[in-house]
């Protein structure tokens, strides 16, 4: 340890010092207050001044140093190390973390992608089932058969007849003067006075058909089939092919009373 | 009474101009700053005591900032920097309690 400054501590012991300015006993105090005031401009002072403002300078920038938000500035070199270490450990605990996070991101964002899929293949899957039950419009290609009937003998098996043609040659949405055919679609009365669905139509009987026009029309056609059959009764036919048949008549989405789906 | 003003015109200064330290000298400016802290209560008690030297004073000032840094740099070359600081903090703490002591008694009579 440095002890140079021991002179002070044990000074008191030196008794051949002459006590300079304090010829007759004077206190700690005294000497204090006369060093401060009056302010003498002796080498002494000057000198004491000069290392005090030393003093105080790295005082000030000690403190600076350390009140700095670097507070690495000052730090040794093992601390740094150390320092550097931990920050290297938690780098790489953030970094795991990251990782992980990131991977639930894409996992949960697979999910809901593979939801939204589903919704969508639900949604397509009910517009098709609407289509069948008659729940919602259709448009497409198809045709349009028209059965005037002058003299009310069109009889209700015979229409029958035309839709099971139809239907077997692959029609997919039919619609008899504005009443839906589905699959528990009945024909009754008699001829001339034809009812579908327990609804009165009359003639002309016009069935409006979405399907392949290149499968129905001749489905129709077929010597002995519908078209000859009708024309034998006096009716006259007529099959027209478009390209965009709009099936717009609807049903009410009817919940049956006991069948129940079997979850398959 | 030129010694406190050099003292406040040294932090005001160090504060202002924010010098810049050569990194070479900053791990050694703490202990540096406490042993100048030691001479100056040394000093402090000695005027008291009316046994103040100037020459005695800086010698004892430059001395043990010095010997402080030294022993720093010593302590740092040698493995043990962190350890030997802060057993020259505390010899340096204790010479300067027990001058603060006597400067009280002094100042104070009690």
């Amino acid at each position: 340890m440095p002890m140079s400054n021991d002179t002070f501590n044990d000074g008191g012991e030196r008794p051949d010092r002459p006590r300079a300015d304090a010829p007759e006993e004077l206190t700690g105090r005294q000497r204090l207050m006369a060093g401060i005031w009056p302010p003498r401009v002796t080498r002494a002072q000057l000198i004491v001044a000069l290392l005090l403002f030393v003093l105080g300078l790295g005082l000030a920038i000690q403190v600076r140093s350390n009140s700095d938000n670097s507070a690495l500035r000052g730090a040794r070199q093992e601390d740094l190390v150390r320092i550097l270490d931990e920050v290297d450990d938690r780098t790489q605990r953030l970094e795991d973390e990251k990782q992980r996070l990131d991977a639930q991101r894409t996992e949960l964002e697979n999910s809901s992608d593979q939801a939204e899929e589903a919704r969508k293949q639900t949604v397509e899957k009910e517009r098709q089932l609407g289509v069948l039950a008659g729940t919602v419009a259709a448009h497409g290609p198809g045709i349009t058969l028209t059965v005037d009937d002058p003299g009310g003998a069109v009889r209700p098996d015979m229409l029958l007849d035309a839709l099971q043609e139809l239907r077997a040659a692959g029609a997919e949405a039919v619609e008899v003067n504005g009443v839906r055919v589905v699959a528990n679609t009945y024909f009754s009365g008699d001829g001339g006075a034809v009812k579908v669905d327990g609804k009165k139509i009359s003639a002309p009987y016009v069935f409006k058909v979405i399907g392949k026009p290149q499968d129905l029309e001749p489905a129709l056609n077929i010597p002995g089939g519908v078209v000859q059959t009708l024309e034998k009764e006096q009716a006259t036919v007529h099959v027209a092919r478009a390209d965009d048949i709009v099936v717009d008549a609807l049903r009410p989405a009817e919940r049956p009373d006991y069948a129940r789906s079997s979850g398959q | 009474m030129i010694a406190v003003l050099g003292l406040v015109v040294g932090v005001v200064v160090g504060l202002l101009v924010r010098p810049e330290v050569p990194a070479m000298v900053e791990p050694y400016l703490p202990i540096a700053v406490v042993a100048a802290l030691d001479a100056v209560f040394g000093g402090l008690r000695a005027m008291l005591d009316g046994i103040f030297v100037d020459k005695v004073f800086v010698v004892s000032f430059l001395s043990n900032v010095v010997v402080a840094a030294l022993i720093v740099f010593l302590g740092d070359k040698l493995g043990v920097g962190a350890q030997l600081s802060t057993g020259v903090v505390v010899v340096l703490g204790i010479r300067i309690f027990s001058n603060a002591a006597a400067i009280r008694r002094h100042v104070f009579r009690a």
